[in-house]
């Protein structure tokens, strides 16, 4: 369970987030909207601890991430993943490779070169079965940079499902695609990320979409949250008070 | 940047340049001897010797070809094993040296990164030929002296290069693992090293062909590559001698160069998997068949083998890299050379420094100060020429302005301009190919003892690259005006002035600047061919064997360079922003 007690956050004397008070259960699929400079992205940074709370806790599993560094922070970190904006490919990496990067924590140093450098068998058929669930599978061994747009996004959703995590954080996965492949991505994300029981916290742009497909939608604006709850219950008023 | 303010500063600099380098046009006209002689000497390209020119040397026990595949080899060998030095210390240097290296930069990390940049630029600053000197002069002639003279300032260009590029690398990649709980090394390497290593790889590549040039000219100074044959050629007046090392010494440095491309390309683009066979019968192939069906290249796996196989060679063949001189007998060389590099008078008056300030001063205002004006001038008028021929050159070597629909509007094939535009740009691959200090050696033999032939032979090579350089930023402008222009019936040269010149302006200026670092480096160098500048002096002071003025020399063109190489570099890093942001 992630949950965060009046945090706030600036950078410098700009205030990104401000006494911010939320609880997400396990197996939750959270969509955080609002326009840019909302805070979303310093929201999902914070869950994964490569942000600090200027104040307040945010707290995983009752532990305060703040508070955790070395080996406990490594550890925590190891069962969230993260799919950024750019999506964070090795361009000239195989497919496989960069998959295998997701268990990066796991393996070790020496892990990860054996990884990069002679993949074994069974992790490459471990992978392939990954691959097979996001579509896939035939671009195993293809570099990443021959791919098109909406095969990488693919990888790096299944980069993130073999890092085993329970919650997966996505920042804006979608948001230089058009409507279409916006729409079967984010449907391949939350379905597969309900069959494994994961939570989803995932930041949009695109009101319909996290409406169709999340249990919660949480509106951001100025640094605070002012709306949260189903997507059904989502008034037009309360896209008003997030512009 | 403000283009007029440019062009006009430009035609100052290089007016001045001139006046203080006393280069009058009349002296760009050879001699009645110099004619005759350059005469005999091109007369000589068409018919290279296949056999000594000198016939007593015939029949003996030595061939000519012999002679000539031994210089070919040692140039190659030297070349390769001081580049395998280089990368260890540009790895080493270059990682030390990046930001990405340290996620968490306290302030002591912070000075030490800027320390090992520092270091980096120092040692390049001073140029392999110096560092060849100093090693003679310190140890003696040896095979080793001339690898590590061209590997320590080969390793500072490595490492200063290798720790933009990685920074240039970072990207979320390594933020993914870091995220994902890996620890900061593993993210380094496969986020950052591993993004970062064809361009790597490339650059290597590139600073081997330089080193294959570098190892030629070392010759000059007594190792025995291809400018020693060079040379000695010369001085017994075998001139068609000259042209078939100077053909070898082209083709192997073309080879390279072709070479370095394709496995540049290959690494940059990679091999895609064959597509027929991802899907069997409409289902997908097993994996077996996939993983038989990736993308690989057998030409880049040789490649690698043979670069391992010529890096064991060439430090196995070689039995005497002590060049069979007693260690005992070095280390002595060594103590009476760092006993002689103190200036004469501190050593007289019983290591008292208090007397060095005098001495310096009287170096600088005698000659020194005068020296190197000299030689930024040099290296500052030989660039403004080689980028005005380049500017010039590009309207007509630019592939898209040269073919018969150019920038995609159709005006009809002109075999005349397709040879225009081969010529140049196989002028502007033999003057890149040809080292500098070579270029220098035979120019001045043509036109007598006179800068022009320096200032020519820097323009020439440095020409070439920029030709080339120029020629790609043209193609790559994306430019509809340029189209405009054209689809308006205006002529290309309205097209390249009016409109693709305008944009590519920045970048054109950029490269402008990173050759002035390296013509900088190389003017240092020159004067050892005998004509006034720094390089001059290093000779002149090694001649008398006086190693205290040979330092500072050596020393003051490195301070030159180190101030070359920092105004490039924040020349290049707002023009870059500059160029990024349009």
């Amino acid at each position: 369970m992630l949950q965060f007690q009046s945090v706030g956050l600036s950078y410098g004397a700009t205030r990104a987030l401000d006494a911010v008070d939320l609880r997400i259960e396990p197996g939750e699929q959270v969509c955080l909207i609002g326009p840019s400079g909302a805070g979303k992205s310093s929201l999902l940074g914070l869950m994964n601890g490569r942000l600090s709370a200027s104040d307040g806790a945010v707290c995983l599993n009752g532990e305060d991430l703040g508070r955790l560094s070395g080996k406990s922070l490594k550890e925590a970190r190891a069962g969230i993943a993260w799919v950024p904006q750019d999506l964070g490919l090795v361009p000239n990496l195989r497919v496989n490779q960069n998959i295998a990067c997701g268990r990066a924590a796991r393996k070790g140093l020496l892990g990860i070169l054996k990884s990069l450098l002679v993949m074994g068998k069974g992790e490459k058929e471990e992978i392939a079965a990954l691959l097979r669930r996001v579509g896939i599978e035939e671009k195993i061994f293809s570099r990443v940079d021959h791919l098109s747009g909406g095969q990488q996004q693919r990888v790096a959703i299944a980069r993130a499902l073999y890092q085993n995590p329970h919650i997966i954080l996505a920042d804006e996965p979608v948001s230089a695609v058009d409507p279409e492949r916006a729409k079967s991505l984010v449907g391949l994300l939350t379905s597969l990320a309900r069959e494994e029981e994961k939570t989803l916290v995932m930041s949009l742009h695109d009101v319909s979409l996290a409406r169709r497909y999340f249990d919660r939608v949480i509106g951001m604006r100025e640094g605070q949250i002012v709306m949260d709850g189903r997507p059904d219950e989502i008034g037009l008023e309360d896209l008003y008070r997030l512009d | 940047m403000r283009r007029r303010w440019f062009f006009l500063g430009g035609i100052f600099l290089f007016l001045l340049g001139l006046w203080v380098l006393e280069a009058g046009p009349a002296d760009l006209v050879p001699s009645e001897s110099g004619r005759v002689a350059a005469g005999e000497f091109l007369s000589a390209s068409l018919s290279p010797a296949f056999d000594f020119q000198n016939p007593e040397m015939r029949g003996g026990e030595s061939r000519f070809f012999e002679k000539l595949g031994r210089a070919l080899w040692l140039t190659l060998r030297y070349a390769v094993v001081a580049m395998s030095l280089a990368l260890i210390l540009g790895v080493i240097g270059g990682v030390l040296g990046s930001r990405a290296w340290w996620s968490r930069p306290t302030l002591f990390l912070q000075t030490l990164r800027i320390g090992v940049r520092l270091l980096a630029t120092a040692v390049r600053s001073v140029h392999e030929l110096m560092w060849a000197l100093l090693f003679l002069s310190a140890i003696g002639t040896s095979p080793f002296a001339a690898v590590c003279a061209m590997a320590l300032p080969y390793g500072g260009t490595l490492a200063k290069v290798f720790s933009e590029l990685l920074d240039e690398g970072e990207s979320s990649a390594a933020e993914v693992i870091r995220a994902a709980g890996g620890g900061g090394f593993v993210a380094f390497i496969t986020g950052v090293f591993t993004r970062a290593l064809p361009d790597l790889a490339t650059y290597a590549l590139y600073r081997l062909e330089c080193a294959i040039r570098s190892s030629a000219v070392l010759g000059f100074v007594g190792i025995p590559t291809l400018g020693y044959e060079i040379k000695t050629a010369y001085e017994d007046g075998h001139y068609r001698e000259i042209w078939t090392y100077l053909y070898a010494l082209l083709l192997l440095v073309v080879f390279f160069e072709w070479w370095g491309a394709r496995v540049r390309s290959l690494l940059t683009h990679g091999v895609p998997a064959r597509r027929s066979a991802e899907n069997v019968g409409g289902n997908i192939a097993p994996l077996a068949t996939l993983w038989k069906a990736r993308g690989r290249s057998w030409f880049l796996r040789a490649s690698v083998a043979f670069l391992l196989l010529g890096v064991t060679a060439g430090w196995l063949v070689e039995d005497q890299w002590g060049a069979g001189v007693s260690w005992e007998q070095r280390m002595k060389n060594l103590d009476r050379f760092t006993d002689e590099i103190v200036p004469h008078p501190v050593r007289e008056a019983g290591g008292d420094w208090g007397e060095f300030g005098v001495w310096f001063m009287e170096r600088m205002t005698e000659r020194g100060a005068e020296a190197l004006w000299q030689t930024f001038h040099l290296g500052t008028a030989a660039i403004l020429l080689a980028g005005l021929v380049a500017l010039m050159g590009v309207r007509f070597a630019a592939r898209s302005l040269v073919s018969s629909s150019p920038r995609g509007v159709r005006e009809g094939p002109s075999l005349f301009r397709k040879v225009i535009a081969m010529l140049l740009r196989g002028g502007s691959m033999l003057g890149r190919a040809m080292p500098e200090y070579i270029l220098a050696f035979l120019l001045l033999r043509i036109f007598g003892p006179t800068v022009w032939a320096l200032i020519l032979a820097l323009a020439i090579h440095n020409g070439g690259i920029l030709l080339r350089l120029g020629a790609e930023v043209i193609d790559n402008t994306v430019s509809q005006a340029s189209s405009v222009i054209l689809a308006q019936g205006g002529s290309r040269t309205a097209a390249y002035f009016g409109a693709l010149l305008p944009l590519g302006f920045n970048r054109l200026v950029l490269f402008l600047f990173y050759r002035w670092e390296s013509c900088i480096r190389e003017a240092t160098v020159l004067g050892m061919l005998g004509v006034a500048s720094l390089g001059f002096l290093i000779s002149d002071a090694k001649v008398a064997f006086y190693y205290d003025e040979m330092l500072l020399w050596v020393g003051l063109g490195a301070a030159l360079v180190f101030f070359g190489d920092l105004t490039s570099d924040i020349v290049r890093h707002r023009l870059r922003g500059q160029a990024e942001s349009r």
